[in-house]
């Protein structure tokens, strides 16, 4: 019932911003995604970012990539993220890249690191360097996938590359709501990466200057 | 037969052989279980030291065997555990398994990797999610293995634990070696489910020492095959084959047990060298060879054996010894026995002939006596009847009568000695009755007085009152009658006489004695013995068996006659009969 309210609520808002939006039509989409509820991890491995549990890989504490899927034009000039290592951990365990974007890998800690990924979407191998190497080790990530991200030196260090095809794309917060703005209007698939198995998706209409009441699932 | 005692007795010297036998006999089994009993202990000791030896060297060789198999264990478990292995298997690249492992086996693989005992790895190899081998694209940088090889690496299924296994590997120039693989499961960081494992490949531990004269050799059985280069071949296959059929019976091996293979004995030890392992079951095999110790042990018994002969000659020397002084008596024993068992038979024969003698004289004198009487009878009427006639002159007459009273000597001769023989035939039998031996002496005094023609002799007398015995009467009669009649007939011319009669205890003792010359010494002895006549008494009337006939009847009586004294003028008999108690009571 409260569901229904709700998307009652949404489409109401979104008829009524249609009129007013401007030439480029922004459109925007919020909402929560329901996340798996934070696993017992023990102590030890608090340190952890990214949990493997019943051959899944999850973020934890949990957190959703929400984007949304469609053709849309590559930038330009390619965007820039960074994926650093501090504390013998990656930081942040979870970063969505849109295609083509370089990402960068400092060592921030006082020891090497050996970044490497033997995931298809992306095979690279950083070798051992540390936190003085320059330029800063970035790799480009010119193909959609999920990339894992492993330490040759420090076995426990973990991290996934979400590389996107697609401009539009957030993080949720922790308790699983999002809001992405400056959308384009039109009929689209709005994804929610919840872990590497899991991906929910919803086709959504988007309409210039409304904002679109998505909750996954 | 008086001869030293000497084996010339058959059954002393049997039984001496049987001493010297018996004797032996205890000793050779005495000394014999008791050098088997101590040689028994003393192999069996030295069997068990050995034993302990080879266990001791054993586990000392397994502790070193054992830290190796934990050092390479280690080594696959990091390799297991390398994140880039883990990349490949769960990020899904199974193209960089092989080079990410080449990477990471750089450390682990190494050039002196064909060295026994080496922690170097000669190949590895990957099984995949089902246990098969994930073959390399380049084998070479994965060590190098024939197709068969390589399958003999697959399990059945994923370990959950390390296995370690072994398989038999052509090293080239048709030579096989085993070689011992550890297989490593590869546990997903990410579902820590076992994904892959990875097989590792070492050249076996070289134990306890490869060389021939290494104090234990150890090898490797399996599936019926022994990979022990240190023993000959045949020695070899036979081994192969005990271990086999132990192997299958299921009876443990790590005890030790003895085998003779190559005709070579040898102690055998085998134990599992991968126990639950999921590779095919592989075996250690410690051998020693027992030949050294099996001649120690043969100088020992032969030790045993000449201490043994050593002791059984002591043994025999001592026995005879000793048998020899032991059978002494018994030799002389026998020989005594044997001597005493002659001489009782001599006597046994001496005592058949007299026997028969006496018979044969008593039949005799009992013949004669009853032979003479009646010719003595017939005589004897025919001389009175002659007496009888008219026609006789005083002279004839005179003649006559004296051949009467001869006749009448000789009846009484004959009776003397058919009574004799009667005795001497043991067919007398004194009919016992209490007789007044007082009043017997008295008639037979005056029975004296009344003979005819009467030497001028004296007669005293001096007789105690009742003196009873127990006796026949006219025996008793004869014997006071012969005693008289030679104190009467040896008696010189105006002699006298003596008889006394008295109490003696419980005997009565009769003593006779008449003056006359005495019986000389040499024939005193003499004078009780049948037909003897003193040689004073040649012209003396007699027959010579009065005294013997009255000795005879006083020991049938339960007395005795003796000659008491004999000397200068004087010669007197002493009878003693046992006294009995009067009839009317009294004193004896």
């Amino acid at each position: 019932m409260t569901l229904r309210y709700l998307c009652a609520l949404a489409s109401l808002s979104c008829l009524a911003a249609m009129p007013g939006v401007g030439a480029p039509a922004q459109a925007a989409a919020e909402g929560a995604v329901k996340l798996p509820k934070p696993l017992h991890t023990p102590v030890m491995n608090k340190r952890y970012g990214i949990v493997a549990y019943g051959g899944v890989l999850t973020p934890y504490p949990p957190v959703a990539v929400v984007y949304l899927e469609g053709a849309f034009a590559r930038p330009a000039a390619p965007a820039t993220a960074t994926m650093a290592q501090k504390d013998l951990n990656f930081v942040p365990v979870l970063l969505p890249v849109q295609v083509g974007t370089r990402v960068e890998f400092p060592n921030l800690d006082d020891t090497y690191h050996n970044i490497f990924s033997y995931s298809p979407a992306k095979r690279f191998d950083l070798g051992r360097y540390r936190s003085d190497e320059r330029p800063v080790p970035s790799e480009v990530f010119d193909v959609a996938g999920m990339v894992t991200l492993r330490c040759d030196i420090h076995e426990h260090m973990r991290a996934i590359i979400l590389v996107l095809d697609t401009p539009h794309f957030v993080l949720s917060d922790a308790d699983g709501h999002y809001r992405l703005e400056g959308l384009p209007e039109g009929r689209f698939v709005l994804k929610a990466w919840i872990d590497s198995r899991t991906t929910l998706e919803r086709p959504v209409e988007l309409t210039a200057g409304g904002t679109l009441h998505a909750d996954f699932p | 037969m008086r001869a030293a005692p000497n084996p010339s007795f058959p059954g002393v010297a049997g039984f001496r052989t049987k001493l010297v036998v018996a004797m032996m006999a205890v000793v050779s089994i005495v000394s014999v279980s008791t050098l088997l009993f101590t040689q028994r202990n003393l192999a069996a000791a030295a069997r068990l030291d050995f034993r302990r030896e080879f266990q001791a060297e054993l586990a000392s060789l397994h502790s070193i065997q054992g830290l190796r198999d934990e050092d390479l264990a280690e080594r696959c478990r990091i390799l297991a555990g390398k994140p880039r292995i883990h990349a490949a298997l769960e990020d899904g690249a199974p193209d960089l398994l092989y080079p990410s492992a080449h990477d990471e086996m750089q450390g682990i693989m190494g050039s002196e990797a064909g060295a026994a005992g080496s922690i170097h790895a000669l190949y590895y190899r990957f099984l995949d999610e089902k246990g098969r081998v994930v073959s390399p694209a380049d084998g070479r940088t994965a060590g190098l293995l024939r197709p068969r090889e390589e399958a003999e690496l697959a399990l059945p299924a994923l370990p959950d634990r390390a296995q370690t296994g072994y398989i038999v590997r052509e090293s080239g120039a048709g030579q096989e070696t085993v070689d011992e693989v550890i297989a490593m499961p590869i546990v997903s960081s990410e579902n820590g489910e076992t994904i892959a494992a990875v097989v590792v490949g070492f050249r076996p531990p070289a134990l306890g020492g490869s060389g021939a004269d290494a104090w234990i050799q150890t090898g490797v059985w399996l599936g019926g095959r022994l990979d022990l280069p240190a023993l000959p071949e045949p020695a070899r296959g036979a081994l192969a084959g005990a271990i086999a059929r132990a192997v299958a019976s299921g009876e443990g091996g790590s005890d030790g047990f003895e085998v003779r293979a190559g005709g070579t004995p040898y102690l055998v030890s085998f134990e599992r060298l991968n126990p639950g392992s999921l590779f095919p079951p592989a075996y250690e095999v410690s051998v020693h060879p027992l030949a050294e110790a099996l001649s120690r042990q043969r100088q020992l018994l032969w030790e045993f054996v000449g201490a043994g002969a050593l002791a059984l000659l002591g043994a025999f020397v001592v026995s005879q010894l000793l048998s020899r002084r032991l059978s002494e008596p018994v030799e002389k024993l026998a020989v005594d026995s044997l001597e005493s068992r002659e001489h009782w038979r001599q006597a046994e024969a001496a005592l058949e002939l007299t026997s028969q003698e006496l018979q044969r004289s008593a039949r005799f004198s009992a013949d004669a006596s009853h032979q003479l009487k009646t010719p003595v009878t017939v005589l004897r009427a025919g001389l009175e009847e002659l007496l009888a006639g008219e026609e006789l002159g005083a002279e004839a007459r005179a003649e006559i009568s004296r051949l009467v009273h001869q006749t009448f000597r000789l009846a009484s001769v004959i009776e003397d000695l058919l009574l004799l023989s009667r005795m001497d035939a043991g067919r007398l039998k004194i009919q016992f009755a209490n007789l007044d031996l007082s009043l017997l002496l008295d008639r037979v005094l005056d029975d004296l007085s009344a003979l005819p023609d009467p030497p001028r002799l004296s007669v005293d007398s001096e007789i105690a009152p009742s003196l009873w015995i127990s006796g026949e009467r006219r025996f008793a009669e004869l014997i006071l009658q012969n005693l008289l009649e030679n104190a009467r007939k040896y008696n010189r011319e105006g002699g006298r006489i003596r008889l006394a009669a008295r109490a003696d205890g419980e005997w009565a003792v009769v003593s006779v004695g008449n003056t006359g010359a005495p019986i000389p010494r040499e024939s005193q002895a003499h004078i009780f013995e049948r037909f003897h006549r003193g040689a004073v008494g040649e012209n003396v009337p007699g027959h010579g068996i009065g005294l013997n006939l009255a000795r005879d009847l006083a020991r049938l009586h339960g007395g005795d006659l003796r000659l008491s004294r004999s000397d200068a003028d004087w010669t007197e008999f002493e009878l003693r009969l046992r006294l009995e108690a009067p009839p009317g009571g009294g004193t004896p």
